[in-house]
């Protein structure tokens, strides 16, 4: 199984995200991530999907698919080394008491997470990276009692020099930023 | 926004000062069910086939002043209303509409829209929907018709302010009608039908789309790549399918063939954009297609497919399917090529544009050694399969009533086929002259089309004799409609083949399942008796020789009329690719 991302560019228009994932179940393949937000464009979706498959083929023909939905702006399809990618964790843990201190310096420069909350009765630290180096950090931080997990989906850009953007259909975009 | 419900005289009065042109100045703001009638009239909407019900009835009243303009014909269920849309559309060309009410009304409508979209039949359904404040409360016949009609349709959008209508009704036609046609579905929530718009009603022609954008020219470099496939080939086939109707290429596609002389197979749906006479025709591909024609795809060198998109009833077994050739693949739609086979030239485009651009860069040829391969199988087809199905022996067979029928009207009706066996004998005897003369549920295979969709193909080309052809199973799934085909006098010729079995089924029972009949044999009720009963008249041809006096009384007819014939209880249909087999293994008996 190798990892794809797939990203779609779309219009922002309410049920465009049951039409894109109709696509997989049909074919039953599960997704393993998926991101939704709205690009620098004014009204312009960008999802980004993540989903394993053995068939680079296949999963050409589904990019495909994907494609031929009206309001479907454009879609590209991904190789781990094709982009650059990363998540966001963000783990809950009971304040740390004597017993169990946290070494916050630690955390920091060994694996570039932060604390984003500290209160009386609970911590909440925030680690951006890979799937790998997520999960190395929950392994460390495991001691000290998690109370909630939570991962967000992949987000990604290509190893081009060009946003993707760049390929989207001529038009007077009006931007966000 | 208020309550744009109450709009006052002042404010229509005020809207009707800064539009000039508007025919009714008094009447400037309309409510979103009229903007329906007058972006429908825009679209130039001659006929609509309909149900009335609680959430579509603003709309209906705003018909009851439009119907010197739009003739709304009234089906006796929506799912009669779904295929006599795709009838319309299919005989005439322009987009079938629908319009029928929330919940019930549009899940009938299901399965039309799913026969259209895998028949590429262009047609716009418009959905009454609770009204939007209702949405989600499992109202009174409020069913999730967007999440209901998602992965079955083109695109579909639903409407909750009546400012939307028109530039949504534009989107919509533009939509169905264009690339690839389909079904495309509007729910129209009850609030938005009776709401008033907030500004005079303007429409404007949806011409373009930002996210939709079929391309009908096909690149250069595509089209000199697969030139020169073409005039490398020393074995050239065409494969061409439904493609070539929807784009209006069969002179194209005639002139094409004249030129290179490569012979030409059709695909079920693509029956009739050749001539059946026309001597670089082949015949048709496929389960039930002929014998030749199926087995010399594997011999050919180079496989031009237009417009079809080797379904797996053509295919058999896709794996073992044209392992030898290069495939040049004309289509409009990007995501079918390469979806079932590998192909080594793509264009992508509209079958007619795409045919007018390789035109000047194929060469004038003949190829008449390969073409006599064709002939070969031809005669054997002939001895092992035509003369037996027309033998003139024992009990009247399907396939002399649809030769003598064809003889008759000399391959110039509108043949619009169910599906089962009947469907397999209209496509393989009927000697088609004209294009638009097969039109038959392909990809879905929905039994009960025909009698709908003939009547809707009547509709949509009146000058056109159309006869339905039908056999007893599926007569009686969509039956109710010879109410409509009587109310609207609509002179359908209806023949039903009767053989009191569920024949396509019966004959996989024999041939696959060691003969054990499960739940095939049917207890029919007296056709012509129920026929005269909705006031159309007909008879029952029970004999050899009655067939000519019946065929000649059901032709002759002025008026709807049902002829029902008694076949041949347990034929088979051959040739037969088996299930699941490569095309080679296709057996005559």
């Amino acid at each position: 199984m190798t990892n794809y991302t797939i990203c779609v560019f779309t219009e922002n228009t309410i049920g465009l995200l049951n039409k894109i994932t109709i696509i997989f179940t049909r074919r039953r393949i599960n997704i393993e991530s998926l991101t939704v937000c709205e690009t620098e464009r004014k009204g312009v979706s960008r999802f980004t999907i993540v989903i394993k498959h053995e068939k680079r083929d296949e999963v050409e023909k589904i990019v495909r698919q994907i494609r031929r939905i009206v309001e479907v702006l454009a879609v590209f399809g991904y190789l781990d080394d094709e982009i650059v990618y990363n998540e966001t964790a963000l783990f809950k843990i009971s304040t740390p008491m004597d017993a169990k201190p946290l070494d916050v310096e630690f955390i920091n420069r060994h694996h570039k997470a932060w604390v984003t909350y500290w209160g009386l009765d609970y911590v909440v630290i925030e680690k951006a990276g890979s799937e790998k180096e997520i999960y190395d950090f929950f392994n460390y931080i495991k001691p000290q009692g998690i109370l909630e997990f939570v991962r967000s989906g992949r987000i990604a850009v290509g190893r081009t020099p060009q946003g993707l953007v760049a390929y989207l259909p001529d038009a007077d975009w009006e931007f966000n930023l | 926004m208020g309550n744009y419900l109450t709009v006052t005289a002042a404010q229509d009065a005020a809207a009707g000062t800064d539009n000039e042109g508007a025919q009714i100045p008094h009447k400037t703001i309309i409510s979103g069910a009229e903007a329906l009638m007058k972006s429908l009239l825009a679209e130039n909407v001659d006929t609509i086939f309909g149900y009335p019900g609680g959430a579509i009835m603003p709309t209906y009243d705003a018909l009851y002043d439009y119907q010197d303009r739009i003739n709304h014909i009234l089906v006796r269920h929506e799912q009669g209303a779904s295929h006599a849309a795709e009838g319309y559309a299919r005989a005439s060309g322009r987009t079938g509409v629908c319009l029928v009410t929330s919940g019930p009304g549009a899940t009938n409508l299901v399965t039309g829209i799913a026969d259209a979209i895998i028949d590429c039949t262009p047609m716009v359904c418009i959905v009454g929907q609770v009204k939007s404040t209702l949405l989600g409360t499992d109202a009174f016949q409020e069913t999730d018709v967007m999440g209901v009609t998602m992965p079955i349709c083109k695109w579909n959008y639903q409407i909750t302010h009546p400012d939307e209508v028109p530039e949504i009704i534009a989107k919509a036609f533009f939509i169905a009608g264009s690339g690839k046609p389909g079904p495309v579905v509007i729910d129209f929530t009850r609030d938005a039908q009776v709401a008033m718009m907030t500004a005079p009603f303007a429409y404007k022609k949806c011409e373009k789309m930002l996210s939709y954008r079929p391309r009908l020219v096909p690149k250069k470099e595509q089209v000199e790549k697969a030139a020169e496939l073409i005039n490398n080939a020393k074995r050239p086939y065409i494969l061409f399918g439904h493609g070539v109707l929807i784009s209006q290429a069969q002179e194209e596609l005639k002139a094409f063939v004249e030129k290179t002389g490569i012979p030409c197979a059709s695909t079920l749906l693509g029956l009739s954009a050749m001539d059946v006479n026309h001597p670089l025709y082949v015949g048709w591909l496929g389960m039930h297609g002929n014998y030749g024609t199926n087995i010399l795809t594997d011999h050919a060198d180079v496989i031009i497919a237009i417009g079809m998109r080797f379904d797996d009833r053509v295919t058999g077994d896709s794996t073992k399917y044209i392992t030898q050739a290069k495939i040049v693949h004309i289509e409009i739609d990007p995501s079918e090529v390469e979806k079932i086979k590998k192909t080594e030239a793509p264009v992508i485009g509209d079958a007619k544009e795409s045919l007018l651009a390789l035109m000047p860069l194929v060469n004038a040829n003949n190829h008449s050694v390969w073409r006599n391969e064709f002939r070969k199988y031809e005669s054997e087809e002939h001895q092992k399969v035509t003369l037996r199905d027309l033998d003139g022996i024992g009990e009247l067979k399907m396939a002399e009533v649809i030769t003598r029928l064809s003889d008759k009207t000399n391959g110039e009706g509108c043949i619009v086929a169910d599906v089962g066996q009947h469907q397999m004998v209209a496509a393989r005897y009927y000697r088609f002259k004209n294009p638009h003369s097969y039109i038959a549920s392909g990809g879905l295979g929905t039994m009960g089309f025909a009698l709908p969709a003939a009547f809707g193909a009547k509709v949509g080309a009146p000058h056109r004799d159309v006869y339905a052809v039908i056999g007893d199973g599926c007569f009686q799934m969509t039956l109710q409609e010879l109410g409509t085909i009587a109310q609207n006098k609509t002179p359908v010729k209806i023949i039903i083949l009767n053989n009191n079995f569920l024949g396509m089924v019966r004959q996989w029972q024999q041939l696959f399942f060691e003969k054990r009949y499960s739940f095939v044999e049917l207890q029919n009720p007296n056709f012509v008796m129920i026929a005269k009963g909705f006031g159309i008249d007909g008879h029952t041809c029970k004999t050899r020789e009655e067939l000519e006096e019946s065929l000649d009384k059901l032709i002759d007819f002025d008026g709807p009329y049902l002829l029902e014939v008694m076949v041949e209880k347990e034929t088979n249909i051959f040739p037969m690719v088996p299930s699941g087999a490569s095309v080679s293994e296709i057996r005559l008996d």
